[in-house]
C-alpha cells in the first residue's frame, strides 16, 4: 500500500510538472490565420452566389427587355403588313389623252370637285392617272357656268370617251370602265373622272 | 463585431462554444483564445504519447484545424471541447503509432498484461525521490499506449474517469481497469527500481 501511495504522489508530482507545460506559441499565428482565411472562404462563396444571382437577374432583365422590344417590333411589323395588305381600290389606269385642250376655267361645283384641282389639271394629264381628280371635258368649253352641279356615275367603253373630246389609248378603247361625270343643271357634262 | 468579441475575450467571459462559433465565423482572435485555453492539454497529451516534439506539434495543429473544418463533428451538448479535442488528437496519435510502432499499438490484449501485486512493505524510503520520479517516467514510456494514455489523462491531467472515457471512446469501466493495470505495472517497475537501489547500497 505504501507503494501505491508513493506512486500516486510521484504521479501527482509528474502531473504538476506536466501541466505546467504550455502549447507552443508558434502555432498560434498559424491557427489565427487559418481562422481568418476561413472568413474569406466563407465570404467568397457568398460573394460568388450574390454575383451569380445578380448576373441571372441582369440576364433575365435583358431577355425580358429583348422580348418586349421584339414583340413591339413584331406588332409594328404586323400593323405595317396589315396596312400594306388593306385592299386599295385599284383604278385601272386608263391613259386618256384629251383630244382637245382643256380649259382651266371650266365651271365645276365645289361639292363635286375642288376647283383648284381643276385649275391645276393639265389637258395632257390623263384622267385615269389620278384616282380622284376630275378633268374638265373639252366639250364643256364655252358652256355657261352651272349654278348646280351633280355627279353621275356611269359605265362606258373607252371608245365612248371620244364623244366627250377625250381620246383613250388604243388598248383601252375596247375596255369598259366606270366613270363619274360632273353634270350641270342643264344636263351637260363638265368634267370626268375615271373610277375604275 | 470582432472588436466586441476582443473585449469579451480580454474579460475572459466567453465560453468554448461562443469562441468556437466566433472562430468559425472567421475570428482569428477567438481561435487563438481557444488554442491558449486547450492547446496545452492537446500538446502535452500528444507529446507524452509520442515522445516526439515535431509529431506533437503537428498533431496539435491538425486538431485545432479540425475545429474549423469538422464543424458538424463537435456537439457541445454531448461533451466539452477539451475532451473532443483530445479525442481527435488521440485518433491522430494512433495513426502515428500504428506507423511507428505497430506491434505496441495494435497487439495489445487487455488480459495479457499481468497484474502485478504491490508489495506492502517496499523499501521506498531507500530510494531518492528523483530516482523514483525518473523510474516512473521511464516506466510510463514502457507502458503499452492504451495504458499510457489512461495514465496521462487520469493521473497527469487529472481528468475524471468519465472525461477520459469520452476521450478514449471506451466505457468508464474500461478506463478504470486500464488505469488500475497501468498503476500496478508502474508500481512493479518502481519496486524493481527500489530493489536495485537497495542492492547497490549493500
Amino acid at each position: 500500500m505504501t507503494n501505491d501511495r508513493e506512486l500516486d504522489e510521484i504521479l501527482a508530482e509528474i502531473g504538476r510538472e506536466h501541466r505546467s507545460m504550455g502549447a507552443p506559441d508558434r502555432l498560434e499565428p498559424v491557427l489565427r490565420t487559418a481562422a481568418g482565411n476561413r472568413e474569406n472562404a466563407i465570404s467568397a462563396p457568398r460573394l460568388r452566389v450574390t454575383r451569380a444571382w445578380a448576373a441571372a437577374v441582369i440576364l433575365l432583365a435583358a431577355v425580358a427587355t429583348a422580348g418586349v422590344i421584339w414583340q413591339t417590333l413584331r406588332s409594328h411589323q404586323r400593323q405595317t403588313q396589315q396596312v400594306r395588305s388593306v385592299p386599295v381600290p385599284q383604278v385601272k389606269p386608263e391613259p386618256m389623252l384629251p383630244s382637245a385642250p382643256v380649259t382651266k376655267s371650266a365651271p365645276v361645283h365645289r361639292a363635286a370637285t375642288d376647283s383648284a384641282s381643276l385649275r391645276d389639271s393639265s389637258p395632257k394629264q390623263a384622267p385615269g392617272n389620278s384616282l380622284d381628280e376630275f378633268v374638265p371635258l373639252p366639250v364643256s368649253e364655252g358652256l355657261p357656268p352651272a349654278a348646280e352641279l351633280s355627279v353621275v356615275r356611269m359605265r362606258l367603253r373607252g371608245s365612248d370617251l371620244q364623244q366627250y373630246g377625250l381620246e383613250a389609248p388604243p388598248d383601252a378603247v375596247a375596255q369598259t370602265m366606270l366613270a363619274e361625270f360632273v353634270v350641270g343643271e342643264d344636263g351637260l357634262p363638265r368634267a370626268i373622272r375615271i373610277v375604275r | 463585431m470582432f472588436e466586441r468579441l476582443r473585449r469579451r475575450l480580454v474579460d475572459g467571459e466567453l465560453s468554448d462554444e461562443e469562441l468556437h462559433r466566433a472562430a468559425l465565423a472567421g475570428s482569428g482572435e477567438a481561435m487563438a483564445a481557444l488554442y491558449r485555453r486547450h492547446g496545452g492539454l492537446v500538446y502535452r497529451f500528444t507529446l507524452q504519447m509520442s515522445r516526439n516534439d515535431a509529431v506533437a506539434e503537428e498533431i496539435t495543429q491538425e486538431v485545432f484545424l479540425a475545429l474549423l473544418t469538422q464543424i458538424d463533428r463537435f456537439d457541445a451538448g454531448r461533451g466539452v471541447l477539451s475532451t473532443w479535442l483530445c479525442g481527435i488528437a488521440r485518433r491522430q496519435l494512433w495513426k502515428y503509432l500504428e506507423r511507428s510502432e505497430p506491434a505496441a499499438a495494435l497487439d495489445f490484449d487487455e488480459e495479457s498484461v499481468a497484474e502485478l501485486r504491490c508489495p506492502s512493505d517496499g523499501p521506498a524510503e531507500l530510494l531518492l525521490r528523483g530516482e523514483a520520479i525518473a523510474a516512473v517516467r521511464a516506466g510510463m514510456d514502457e507502458l503499452p499506449p492504451v495504458m499510457r494514455e489512461v495514465v496521462i489523462l487520469c493521473a497527469l491531467e487529472e481528468m475524471s474517469y468519465e472525461q477520459a472515457a469520452n476521450v478514449l471512446a471506451v466505457p468508464v469501466g474500461t478506463v478504470r481497469s486500464r488505469l488500475h493495470r497501468a498503476k500496478a505495472r508502474l508500481a512493479g517497475l518502481l519496486r524493481g527500481e527500489m530493489a536495485n537501489t537497495e542492492r547497490k547500497r549493500r
